[in-house]
């Protein structure tokens, strides 16, 4: 029995340094670029751009029609036959990107629209175009509205970088992976790394509690 | 000098003719009153004059300058809407914004002001609308009165030619009426161009200087206040007068 906890103890370390130096660089990466994707698609819906809106709509129904890690494959082990070669790490982020900035895209275009349109309105009566009254008025009320279930996005994809593992992705998994092959301890390595994405995620649920408290800040009815 | 003129503004939603063949003219301080029934072209009239509808076709003559509606390019209505206030029935002001904000947001935005400058102005704004000492507060942390003396500081702002209201008062509760009511009246007296859709009838009577009653899509009759009170000239006018005076 010591000695499994010997194994688990010396695991930690390197399980959690590629956590921090892979799992976690790769989501906050891809969040951050699926995020621009997201608003700008949710904003050409938001705006009906003409033509734009098609392709927006079929963006998005092909990347939520289809497996992440079918994707991860398309694009990892399928590209290299045109020709098209890409590092494995940066192509994880790439399709994490992508996908998520479909969800994402989902999320935001429903909070756009949950902003009433007399802001907009007045908005434009200030003299502000669209350009403006998007940035200063609808779209961080839309944020504010999104923010909850773009949190849940995030803790997600946390999670769903260890699918990276599959296209050759040294990350926290696929670490774990390697350790229980060697020691044979499947159970208490596999539990050890499900472990430190709890850790990871339980710091971003209470990084969302403090956040959603400075966000709704307009919303609270008690006096400034 | 007018500063505004329409001729023939026309505007149909769908089938619905809703303005049909309106003209009329604003002076320079003049304060007009807009009443009649609900349904009559009221409000799309104001918010054609913004550009917040498109009218279908007529003139408008903004400070001298003509334009052919409904060809009017963005930059126009950007040109005319900086010289225009609009106060909404339902407020509108900006949610995540405080009512400093609210009230330099467009100084700063449109206007290009640096902040210190836009403030001072706001403040100023503010203290017209005796709302000086909420200016930290958020539009949830207001009552509707407040919430309205705000927007109204908001559209005074730009230092406008004439200011639209909206039915300013309808959705406020019957003891925060006379606060905003109050804030017109002062501003009326300061010789704001002020063209207001109301269903205060003692405004229109008392503070404006004329009435237009509008009803069907149509101006019915309009004239200087204390005729179109105590003298409609037609039935439909006095038959309304009455109704909504008893």
């Amino acid at each position: 029995m010591s000695k499994v906890w010997e194994i688990i103890l010396e695991s930690f370390w390197p399980l959690f340094t590629k956590g921090l130096l892979v799992t976690i660089p790769l989501t906050a990466i891809s969040f951050a670029i699926a995020l621009v994707i997201a608003v700008i698609v949710a904003l050409i819906q938001y705006a009906k751009v003409p033509v734009l809106t098609q392709i927006a709509r079929f963006y998005i129904w092909l990347i939520r029609g289809t497996p992440l890690l079918v994707q991860l494959f398309i694009v990892f082990y399928g590209l290299p036959g045109l020709g098209i070669r890409v590092n494995a790490f940066w192509a994880a982020v790439f399709v994490f990107s992508v996908c998520e900035g479909a969800y994402c895209a989902e999320t935001i275009r429903g909070a756009l629209e949950a902003v009433p349109y007399g802001q907009t309105e007045a908005g434009y009566c200030v003299g502000m175009n669209f350009a403006q009254t998007m940035w200063h008025i609808v779209l961080p009320q839309a944020f504010r509205n999104a923010f909850p279930a773009l949190m849940n996005s995030l803790i997600s994809m946390v999670k769903d970088t260890s699918l990276a593992a599959n296209i050759t992705v040294n990350e926290m998994f696929m670490t774990g992976q390697r350790i229980a092959g060697r020691t044979y301890q499947f159970l208490a390595i596999y539990i050890e790394v499900a472990f430190i994405y709890l850790m990871f995620c339980t710091v971003l649920s209470l990084v969302q509690k403090k956040l959603e408290g400075v966000l709704s800040r307009y919303e609270r009815k008690d006096a400034a | 000098m007018s500063v505004l003129t329409v001729t023939n503004l026309k505007k149909s939603f769908g089938p619905n003719e809703i303005l049909k063949d309106i003209s009329l003219s604003i002076e320079k301080g003049e304060v007009v009153s807009i009443i009649g029934p609900s349904g009559g072209g009221k409000t799309t009239l104001l918010r054609c004059l913004n550009f917040l509808e498109e009218a279908d076709s007529g003139t408008l003559t903004f400070d001298g300058v003509s334009y052919t509606l409904p060809s009017v390019t963005k930059k126009e209505i950007g040109e005319i809407r900086k010289e225009t206030g609009f106060v909404f029935q339902s407020y509108n002001l900006f949610a995540n914004k405080t009512a400093l904000e609210n009230v330099t947001q467009g100084l700063i935005t449109v206007r290009k002001k640096p902040k210190a400058e836009a403030e001072k102005i706001g403040m100023e704004m503010l203290r017209k609308v005796n709302m000086e000492d909420r200016a930290s507060y958020f539009p949830a942390q207001l009552s509707g009165g407040q919430q309205q003396r705000v927007a109204i500081a908001r559209a005074l702002a730009g230092d406008p030619d004439i200011i639209y209201f909206d039915e300013p008062t309808s959705a406020l509760d019957p003891e925060l009426i006379g606060e905003v009511l109050r804030v017109m009246q002062d501003l009326a007296e300061g010789g704001l161009t002020m063209l207001v859709v109301t269903h205060e009838m003692s405004f229109a009577r008392d503070v404006s200087k004329r009435t237009i009653f509008m009803e069907g899509g149509v101006i019915v009759e309009e004239g200087p206040s204390k005729e179109l009170f105590t003298h409609p000239e037609n039935a439909r006018t006095a038959e309304f007068i009455r109704s909504v005076e008893r």
